[in-house]
């Protein structure tokens, strides 16, 4: 099959036989915010809830931790022909805003780029922030 | 009666996000022609930034197997972006370029004078092929 591309390095075949999910493991975990003194995320959860991976935000409000609630993602893996996932997306509808999440691991740290998107008439203008996280290991 | 702010985030009720000249804080610096810092890429070779006086319009060159690759130009939203210093801070740029067979969700946004593009690229085909992020460097051309 003659594959369409964008790009050179989107031509690439795959064995159809060989089709198999992309394997979400590394993105599994409790995810902490490597800035303490964070104003926006505190800590992502991605569990694999009936097979799927969910994600559950918890961020900084001005008393106590703001549950987001949990959410599916999109899981996308290093190039068109690996099964190894390293990045995600998704997103939260707040009604009076909405917040797209796009995730990727690189050197161990999940780097998280924020788009908030008000649709309320407070004025406020649309904004992008990006964050670190590192993975909960519990191994030292 | 004053109206309450809704929030999800501390960072929601930042007094910066009142001020409108933020979304286009130092455009200057994001628009015009990048180059990317890899001459052995086999992404994206080039994009170029403009303002036609409404908004962001983003073009990009794909390296092609025997010729670039022009990519459908594409507006951009645009973002304040409060992650930098204040004197760094330049907007960042949302857009989604759609292929039919493919669809690249991006964001582009400079970090010390280097712009960034992070894809999110999803095949609408029946290729097989994954969906898969990539992230490339670009310095300025002109």
């Amino acid at each position: 099959m003659r594959v369409r591309f964008a790009q050179l390095c989107d031509r690439v075949e795959i064995d159809a036989a060989a089709e198999r999910p992309i394997d979400h493991s590394a993105l599994l975990g409790v995810w902490v915010n490597s800035n303490p003194e964070t104003k926006g995320i505190a800590r992502l959860a991605i569990a694999e809830v009936d097979g799927k991976p969910k994600l559950e935000v918890q961020a900084i409000g001005p008393d106590s931790l703001i549950n987001w609630g949990a959410t599916d993602i999109t899981v996308f893996a290093s190039s068109p022909s690996s099964r190894k996932g390293v990045g995600f997306t998704c997103r939260y509808d707040f009604g009076f805003a909405e917040t797209r999440l796009q995730g990727m691991i690189l050197k161990g740290l999940a780097v998280l780029s924020q788009f908030h998107i008000f649709k309320d008439d407070s004025q406020r203008v649309d904004y992008f922030v990006r964050e670190y996280f590192a993975l909960e290991h519990g191994l030292y | 009666m004053t109206k309450s702010i809704e929030f999800k985030q501390s960072s929601h009720l930042n007094p910066e996000l009142l001020d409108p000249a933020a979304r286009n804080s130092n455009a200057d610096k994001i628009i015009g022609r990048w180059v990317n810092t890899n001459s052995d890429t086999r992404g994206i070779a080039e994009i170029i930034i403009e303002h036609d006086g409404e908004g962001f319009r983003i073009g990009v060159i794909g390296v092609g197997a025997d010729e670039p690759i022009e990519w459908p130009a594409t507006k951009a939203k645009a973002l304040a972006n409060l992650e930098e210093e204040a004197g760094q801070r330049a907007l960042a740029l949302a857009a989604t370029f759609d292929f039919g067979f493919m669809r690249a969700e991006t964001h582009i946004r400079l970090n010390k004078g280097v712009l960034v593009i992070v894809e999110f690229n999803t095949f609408h085909d029946d290729s097989g092929r994954m969906s898969y992020v990539n992230r490339e460097f670009f310095y300025r051309k002109g």
